[in-house]
């Protein structure tokens, strides 16, 4: 990794353009909803966990089958399934990459990750039960909120979280361990997209419903035509000084592409979505409500 | 290596400057990605490198830098110590002629002199002294080349010894080469060759020839030394332009003593040369065996006379008397006609003298020149070492009457002495092949018809007359005395030349070199 001082600041992710844009975004309302699916997927994950138990309630497709009343269904002859405290909360977990990597592009990407964040987690505030943020690195690595009140709560947890390099498994562990598991986004650039892979069947064997969220640069589309560029990774420090010319720059976009369709290719291998926002397409100063619609339309999905 | 202007290494102080100047240009944006292998993938795929630091040439440029610096400084290699110079003591004595298995000594010594030389660094300066006959000095490549050293002969004068002695130091070497004859001592310094050219020798030393021309008869005298073991037989032979060809007599010789032989022969009428020679078996000089003696035709003289009025019947009967000596015969003198001697006694002769065989008594050369009487010339002495003169008694001669003015200019060989002032009374006059005899005197105005001299005196005159064609040529070099005894030479063994000094050797040209190539292979290096 590179010594701090040749990374970049962290920018101000949130601009007043963006936070004056949010009630507006979140008052969407209906043209965004979770609907039945997402629903049952809450309740088969917050069932896969211990609580306190409150009841029964008839099984429906998709409960974990560990949380199955037997005796209930020898007495009755119908299946139950034991309902705890946290049962039916309808609750996301955001998963933020707070590697070095993502302070890469212009403007950064960890800005487009954190209003990703911020987006997501006011949506969840606005119309779920609860919102937590797995940020491995953070000084709080994990941090719960409730309710949209808790919106300026996360604005700011979001904007001080620093720049921590971490692995992929110590966000899936940190997830595992945060609690129940229900729908999931993970926030990163996936690349490479090779470390995420076992994290994601992990938390897929968990139950858990990952939607990969990256945001997408203006340069991970149309790299640099000419120019004398030294490219360096944040993480690892490494460089390389090259000269750019225009069959260099189709070549990256060839290579660029490639890893692209390798990052779809293995989120469909692990049974996740992975969900390209094209970021900044506008002045990151002045966000259109336009480039945040479709996070909206994502998560009513 | 050592430096004489070791100053001129600062100059390597440009050396980080250099290896600045040959770093690659650093990019001046610098751009955080997460694709970084995407980037490398994609210059792997058009098989493309990062521009990095040329190493190679940086290195390749400071060893052109270093190179240069080498140069300027004067970079050198250290001089190894020893000679510098050779001097070669080259015997070429007339010993050195000696022939072993059909090539002489001197040849295999130039063989060997020539071989070894070749080996001899450049830088050494070569002497060849050629030391016996004519000293002759050689240097540098002419020496190398054994240029013009010609062929052995004479007397082996310089003492090698001492001249090796005294020419060795520190940076000088003496090579000697010689076969160890005439010497009475061996170099003890520098390198030494000696060649084994012994043998029995015989020598003929001298030749004498008592030749009786214009008579056929011939006497020669040969002085034969011979050095050989004793028992051996030696001869001599005669082999040339004489009656039956050749003549070969054994000689009675003793060891190293001079035996003369004489060899009593009689030529051809046509002349010739006549090769006299001595034989011993196993001889291994054979360049002192012979001696060439050109004999003179004999001629067939035809004598004419011509007497003044008044002169007396002396000159017919001298004539007559010469003519029968040399077995020619008198003819009268004649305008144009053509005779070996012309005798004049007085009169007018319209000879030019010296010019033509004549011998003339009281006779005016031109009807001009003017006479002045001379009576009773006193203190009559003759040369008694002139060829026409010498071994004649002439103190009877008495001359009543001489001419003044009458004698052309010539060698004196008779004359009047008076008060210390010499008048000549007879000269010989020496032309191109030819030459005339005169007389101030006609021969009835003297008694010298009436010596017993006079016969002969005719006989020299006339052939003195023939010159250069009447004389035996003998062509004989004899070995000089020590240079005649093969058997024994100075014992010595030979020592092997002394390794040579090696100057500093300038190593700035090479530094240049490798500078130069530095930067050529650093120009196809991308």
């Amino acid at each position: 990794m590179p010594s701090r001082k040749l990374l970049p600041q962290a920018a101000e992710p949130f601009a007043a353009a963006f936070r004056s844009m949010l009630p507006s975004l979140f008052a969407t309302r209906s043209r965004v909803d979770y609907g039945d699916a997402q629903r049952l997927r809450a309740r088969r994950s917050v069932l896969s966990q211990s609580g306190t138990f409150v009841g029964h309630r008839r099984y429906e497709r998709g409960d974990d089958l560990r949380h199955l009343d037997w005796a209930a269904y020898a007495r009755t002859g119908e299946l139950f399934t034991k309902q705890l405290e946290d049962d039916d909360r309808r609750a996301i977990t955001i998963v933020l990459d707070l590697s070095s990597s993502m302070l890469a592009g212009t403007p950064q990407r960890r800005i487009g990750a954190l209003r990703l964040a911020a987006v997501l987690g006011g949506l969840a505030l606005a119309r779920l039960d609860g919102l937590t943020i797995v940020a491995p690195g953070a000084s709080a690595p994990v941090q719960r909120f409730v309710g949209a009140a808790q919106l300026p709560v996360l604005l700011s947890y979001l904007r001080e979280l620093p720049t921590v390099d971490a692995a992929p498994a110590e966000s899936s562990a940190a997830v595992l361990s945060a609690g129940p598991v229900g729908r999931v986004h993970w926030i990163s650039d996936f690349a490479p997209p090779q470390p995420f892979e076992r994290p994601l069947q992990e938390l897929r064997r968990r139950g858990a419903r990952v939607t990969g969220w990256l945001p997408v640069l203006p340069e991970d589309e149309r790299p640099p035509q000419t120019g004398y560029l030294r490219v360096v990774d944040p993480e690892t420090g490494r460089g390389l000084s090259v000269p750019v010319d225009a069959s260099l720059a189709e070549e990256l976009r060839r290579q660029l592409a490639l890893l692209a369709r390798q990052q779809r290719q293995m989120f469909a291998e692990v049974g996740s979505s992975l969900m390209r926002w094209p970021f900044a397409v506008h002045s990151v100063d002045a966000p259109a409500m336009a480039e945040h619609l479709p996070i909206v339309a994502a998560c009513a999905r | 290596m050592i430096l004489e202007r070791p100053e001129f290494l600062w100059a390597l102080l440009v050396l980080p400057l250099l290896w600045w100047l040959s770093r690659p240009p650093a990019p001046r944006t610098a751009v955080l990605t997460a694709h970084l292998p995407q980037w490398q993938l994609a210059m792997r795929a058009l098989r493309r490198r990062p521009p990095r630091g040329a190493w190679l040439r940086f290195l390749l440029l400071a060893a052109a830098l270093l190179a240069a610096c080498l140069a300027a400084a004067g970079a050198h290699t250290a001089a190894t110590p020893g000679p510098d110079r050779l001097v070669v003591l080259l015997d070429a004595s007339s010993s050195m002629a000696a022939r072993r298995d059909g090539v002489s000594v001197f040849t295999t010594a130039q063989e060997m002199v020539r071989e070894r030389l070749a080996a001899v660094p450049e830088h050494v300066e070569v002497t060849l002294l050629r030391c016996g006959g004519s000293l002759r000095r050689r240097y540098g490549a002419a020496a190398r080349a054994l240029l013009d050293v010609g062929e052995p002969g004479g007397e082996l004068v310089a003492d090698l010894a001492g001249l090796a002695n005294s020419l060795c130091d520190e940076r000088t070497e003496v090579w000697v080469v010689t076969d160890g004859q005439a010497q009475v001592r061996s170099p003890t310094r520098g390198a030494l060759d000696v060649l084994d050219g012994r043998g029995p020798n015989a020598s003929i030393v001298a030749v004498r020839v008592e030749d009786e021309w214009p008579l056929p008869n011939l006497q020669v005298e040969v002085d034969v030394v011979v050095h050989a073991d004793p028992g051996q037989d030696v001869w001599v032979a005669a082999v040339g332009a004489i009656e039956g060809g050749a003549l070969r007599q054994p000689l009675l010789w003793q060891d190293s003593q001079v035996s003369t032989m004489t060899l009593d022969v009689r030529r051809l009428a046509t002349g010739g040369d006549l090769q006299v020679a001595v034989e011993v078996a196993g001889d291994v000089m054979a360049a002192d065996n012979s001696c060439a003696i050109a004999l003179p035709a004999l001629p067939a003289p035809r004598v004419a006379v011509h007497s003044g009025d008044d002169a007396g019947p002396f000159a017919e009967v001298a004539a007559a008397a010469l003519a029968e000596e040399v077995r020619g015969k008198v003819v009268p003198a004649t305008a144009g006609g053509e005779v070996g001697l012309l005798v004049v006694d007085g009169g007018v002769a319209e000879v030019a003298a010296g010019r033509v065989r004549a011998l003339t008594f009281g006779a005016r050369l031109g009807a001009d020149v003017a006479l002045e009487p001379w009576l009773a010339p006193a203190g009559l002495d003759w040369d008694r070492e002139h060829s026409l003169t010498r071994g004649l008694d002439l103190s009877e001669l008495r001359v009543d009457r001489a001419w003044r003015g009458l004698l052309p200019e010539g060698e004196a060989l008779l004359w009047s002495e008076q008060d210390g002032r010499r008048e000549p009374l007879a000269v010989l006059v020496q032309g191109d092949g030819v030459a005339s005899v005169h007389f101030a005197f006609r021969l009835e105005d003297a008694n010298l018809p009436l010596l017993a001299a006079f016969p002969q005196l005719l006989r020299r005159a006339f052939v003195r007359s023939y010159d250069r064609d009447a004389r035996v040529l003998v062509d004989h070099r004899p070995l000089p005395a020590g240079e005649r005894d093969l058997r024994y030479a100075q014992p010595a063994s030979s020592r092997p030349l002394a390794a040579f000094g090696a100057p500093a050797r300038s190593l700035a040209a090479w530094c240049v070199a490798a500078g130069l190539l530095a930067l050529a292979l650093r120009s196809l290096l991308r």
